[in-house]
C-alpha cells in the first residue's frame, strides 16, 4: 500500500516542500518581527 | 475506506486547507504584532521620545499590507509571468493525464491560476502607475 501511495503521489513532495518552505518564512519574518518589538521595548526601558 | 482510499479521494482538499490555515496564521499573527508595535510607539511618544525607526517602519508596512497596497509594476509583471506558469503547468499536467478520475483536480487548478494570470496582465496594463 505505502509504495502503491508513493509511486500515485510522489509529484506531492514538490507542493509540500514548498508548503513547508511557505510555513518556515512566515515563522522567520514573524521572529524577525518581534525581535523589533523586543529590542525597542529594551531600548524603552533602559531609557527610564 | 482504507487510508489509502481515502487519501487517494481527498488529497486536493490540502491546498485550500494549508492556505486558509496560513491565512488564519497570519491574519491572527500580524494583528498581535500590530497592537504591541502600536502601544509600543504610544508609549514612546507619551514619555516624549522618538520612536525606533524600524518600528515605525515596521509598522507602516503592515499597515500598507493590511490596506492592499498596490504592488509594484515590475511585482504586477512577476505575478503575471508566476500564475501564467502555473496555469501553463496544470494545463500541460491535465493533458497528460486527461483521462484518469482525478484530472480535473488539474484542470480546476489550471483554470483558476489562468483567471488570476488574466487579471494580473489587467493590472499590470491598466492598473495605476507607480
Amino acid at each position: 500500500m505505502t509504495v502503491e501511495l508513493f509511486r500515485d503521489f510522489w509529484w506531492l513532495m514538490f507542493p509540500i516542500f514548498g508548503m513547508v518552505m511557505a510555513v518556515l518564512g512566515m515563522a522567520r519574518e514573524a521572529r524577525a518581527e518581534d525581535e523589533v518589538i523586543a529590542r525597542a521595548r529594551r531600548e524603552l526601558e533602559q531609557r527610564q | 475506506m482504507t487510508f489509502a482510499e481515502f487519501f487517494a479521494s481527498y488529497w486536493w482538499l490540502m491546498f485550500p486547507i494549508f492556505g486558509m490555515f496560513l491565512a488564519a496564521m497570519g491574519v491572527f499573527q500580524d494583528d498581535a504584532r500590530s497592537t504591541k508595535a502600536m502601544d509600543l510607539i504610544r508609549t514612546y511618544v507619551n514619555q516624549g521620545k522618538d520612536p525606533p525607526p524600524e518600528l515605525l517602519q515596521m509598522v507602516a508596512q503592515d499597515a500598507e499590507s493590511a490596506r492592499g497596497g498596490a504592488p509594484s509594476e515590475h511585482g504586477r509583471a512577476w505575478s503575471f509571468i508566476v500564475f501564467a506558469a502555473l496555469s501553463a503547468g496544470l494545463g500541460t499536467g491535465y493533458y497528460f493525464v486527461r483521462a484518469e478520475d482525478w484530472a480535473f483536480a488539474f484542470l480546476i487548478g489550471a483554470v483558476a491560476t489562468g483567471v488570476m494570470a488574466v487579471g494580473a496582465l489587467f493590472l499590470l496594463v491598466f492598473g495605476r502607475k507607480s
